[in-house]
């Protein structure tokens, strides 16, 4: 394994069938995350790169090869706690307070103790919304709502952290606020972080790691390593250099 | 599509296994002495019988179909003039909710009275099909595409333009889907009157003149033809809705009342407005009494029922009878619907749990939203004898099936995300239901407590005047036998009342409730 540590698909194949047609979700894919790394998948609908992050977590099972996380199968670090997730609908409970909603994984995992309640209040200050505790989400605007479900998936102190298009649903001024913010967030956790975006410059921005990938089938196609210095200033976004990369993504992206 | 046929094929499946059980326990007499023939036994019967039919099914025809084109029509132009007008909304909500509200059986005695020949079974039917009718067209108007609407009026179109050009196109699959709900409504209205009116044709009337015989197979064959007659008007606007659209929706009774956004307006206004609302369904009363003509010694004014109940020399037996029909009628009432609901809710919470063998379970219970359950009353009086058994098991069985379906349906639309967080963190089902499952299923189990307060009340007095002899149910049919025209008119009233004040009640704690859980009420 070469990521013992971290998050490790080796030959990962997956196929979907019904209503009457096979598709092939995912051909052979094989994904190494060092732990302590930031990795994002960038694809076009439809490429399977939300499937990679469902087999990882377990939701869905592989046809066939090998998925690690933090060195044990993805149900057992669930149980045990070691990954934090957020999805791209902020899938908040409607009758539950800021506070009880970031608490939903600790009641799952049975941790509701006295570190991990103290925990909640730091995740919420972390995110920002400190003041918010006990408002419903029908009360919050979509940006408070995706960064309760960051706070979510902090909660548990996870050492890996799963995100499938987490700001997918923003608009461009608050996805690039949040990019800075998660940049932050990671920065002070450390955990290993598995990004699924649709947007190059977001995953350019914040990943070490770019993987590439192409549908029908599903594979991985290319792999670039970003190597900008962090903290990463919001003044990349305007670096020629960063453009560069994200030309040679593009290219990468549309096949040419 | 490949989904949806599988779907139908299991669907056929547990319809051939249900009727293959029903032949054998059939057969064998294994329900209360052959109370339940056979399937075969049943259509043999029908064939042998047949030469009663034609003038039944006829009558019973002809009441619904003229109720039912007399209804909608009232209901879509109502709804026209509630959609253009929040106040008249605000205003007819009174009304609107009685109309959602009474239990039928209550006020066929009256219209029997006041009405002659066909029109009490057509006004019964009409007025099954209303509400439905009425809330479907107001909620197809009001759910207009915003922005071609507003294209029509930046080009200074009025209001009617509007509603022309694009709401009444947009409404067109709510208010189909509405007419094709309603339609067995008004079979189950022509009936019910039938069962009141003591007219001799109509399928009402043969299905209690068999009653007393004890010929199971007769009444069953009735009952198969009512439920095809009902099951068949639903076809027909499924279908004109398929070809005319191309879209089909999800067969759910809509349950609430439509609400007007509050108008802006004084308090005083606001106090006019709340008083009229209160005053408007006697007022439609008192006109109906005094448009019918019909002398003061049969018909009862909301004053007359006041003057019967509290100031007239027989006030006081009058008031002893009609308590002691509530003590029978309302706990009996309360159980049953208890009952249907949590066997509803428990079963829509473990589909779950067990998706597969509740998928195979639902057609059956989309079938019985057609069926006129409530008229088969005396199958199950074949079945259960005239105890309080039967009267629990037919508030329950008239409350179950759309109960489970409002639920089931609305449990199908928790998003998948919410369900899978739990998952995510490696939760049990268990622990996935009881954070995410059963607390999103709340706003339908109100929804569905709304739909079943009518349903109850309708199945206990059904029972009561048909069977058990006890209760509200049996106070109407003596007060009929006696020409107690004060008493009659007061339980119609009382049981109206009760409905209105149950729903209420529902309405009330339901906002209540989800206010505070941050939560929207299911439509």
């Amino acid at each position: 394994m070469l990521a013992p540590d971290g998050i490790s698909l080796s030959g990962v194949c997956k196929t979907f069938s019904g209503r009457g047609k096979v598709v092939e979700a995912l051909r052979d894919v094989t994904l190494s995350c060092p732990k302590g790394s930031f990795t994002a998948i960038i694809g076009p609908s439809g490429c399977g790169k939300s499937t990679v992050m469902r087999i990882a977590l377990g939701l869905e099972a592989a046809d066939a090869g090998e998925v690690r996380i933090a060195g044990k199968t993805p149900m057992e670090a669930a149980k045990a706690g070691e990954t934090g997730v957020a999805f791209q609908d902020p899938a908040l409970l409607p009758w539950r307070s800021v506070r009880r909603n970031v608490k939903v994984p600790l009641e799952v995992l049975r941790q509701s103790t006295t570190p991990g309640i103290d925990h909640i209040q730091n995740m919420i200050d972390l995110v920002g919304l400190k003041g918010y505790e006990d408002a419903l989400p029908g009360e919050l605007s979509g940006g408070m709502r995706q960064r309760v479900a960051i706070a979510r998936a902090l909660v548990t102190q996870p050492q890996i952290l799963f995100m499938d298009e987490p700001f997918g649903a923003l608009d461009q001024i608050l996805r690039r606020q949040m990019n800075f913010e998660l940049q932050r967030i990671w920065t002070e956790t450390r955990s290993t972080a598995l990004l699924v975006t649709h947007g190059i410059d977001e995953a350019v921005f914040l990943a070490d790691r770019v993987v590439v990938m192409h549908a029908n089938p599903g594979r991985i196609v290319d792999v670039v390593d970003i190597n900008f210095d962090r903290p990463r200033a919001p003044t990349l976004f305007s670096d020629p250099a960063f453009h560069k990369v994200c030309d040679h993504i593009a290219q990468v992206l549309h096949g040419r | 599509m490949a989904g949806e046929t599988l779907g139908r094929w299991r669907g056929i499946r547990t319809t051939a296994i249900l009727l293959a059980i029903w032949e054998i326990v059939g057969r064998l007499d294994l329900v209360a002495g052959g109370a339940l023939p056979g399937m075969s036994e049943i259509l043999i019967r029908l064939w042998v019988d047949w030469g009663d039919y034609p003038r039944h099914i006829w009558a019973t025809l002809y009441a619904s179909t003229v109720g039912f084109g007399i209804g909608s029509a009232l209901g879509i132009g109502a709804g026209v003039i509630f959609a253009l007008s929040p106040t008249t909304l605000r205003l007819f909500r009174g009304v609107n909710i009685a109309a959602f509200a009474l239990p039928p059986i209550a006020i066929a005695p009256i219209l029997v009275l006041t009405l002659s020949g066909m029109a009490p079974r057509i006004a019964l039917a009409a007025l099954g099909v209303y509400f439905v009718t009425m809330t479907a067209t107001v909620i197809g108007l009001s759910q207009a595409d915003s922005r071609t609407t507003d294209v029509i009026r930046a080009y200074g179109g009025t209001p009617w333009d509007v509603l022309r050009r694009v709401q009444f196109r947009g409404a067109l699959p709510s208010i189909l889907a509405g007419l094709r709900v309603a339609a067995p409504n008004a079979v189950l209205g022509a009936i019910l009157a039938e069962f009141g009116g003591g007219g001799r044709w109509g399928l009402g009337a043969y299905l209690l003149g068999s009653l007393g015989r004890g010929e199971p197979d007769r009444l069953w064959g009735i009952g198969l033809v009512a439920t095809l007659i009902a099951g068949l008007s639903y076809g027909v606007f499924a279908l004109l809705a398929r070809r005319t659209i191309g879209a089909t929706r999800a067969v759910t009774l809509n349950t609430a009342v439509p609400d007007a956004a509050p108008v802006a307006s004084t308090p005083i206004n606001r106090i006019a407005l709340t008083l009229g609302t209160i005053a408007l369904p006697f007022v439609v009363w008192w006109a109906f009494i005094k448009l019918t003509g019909v002398p003061d010694l049969i018909s009862k004014t909301p004053l007359g029922v006041v003057d019967y109940l509290f100031f007239a020399s027989t006030a006081q037996s009058a008031q002893t009878r009609l308590l002691s029909a509530l003590a029978e009628t309302l706990p009996i009432t309360f159980m049953g619907m208890a009952a249907g609901l949590g066997f509803a809710f428990l079963l829509a919470i473990s589909s779950r749990l067990f998706p597969r063998a509740i998928e195979a379970f639902m057609p059956v219970a989309l079938v019985t939203q057609t069926m006129p359950l409530v008229a088969l009353t005396p199958l199950l009086v074949l079945m259960l004898g005239r105890g309080t058994s039967l009267t629990l098991w037919v508030t329950i069985s008239v409350t179950f099936f759309p109960a489970f379906v409002t639920l089931a349906q609305g449990l199908a639309l928790v998003p998948r995300s919410a369900e899978e967080l739990p998952r995510a963190y490696g939760a049990s089902r268990w622990t996935e239901m009881r954070m995410v499952t059963i607390p999103a299923s709340l706003p339908y189990l109100f929804a569905a407590t709304r739909l079943t307060v009518p349903r109850a009340l309708l199945g206990v007095m059904i029972a009561e005047w048909l069977a058990t002899g006890k209760g509200l149910g049996n106070l109407l049919n003596q007060s009929r036998g006696f020409l107690d025209y004060g008493m009659i008119w007061t339980v119609a009233a009382v049981s109206v009342l009760l409905s209105i004040l149950f729903y209420q009640a529902v309405v009330i704690v339901e906002r209540r409730v989800l206010r505070r859980l941050g939560m929207a009420s299911a439509e």
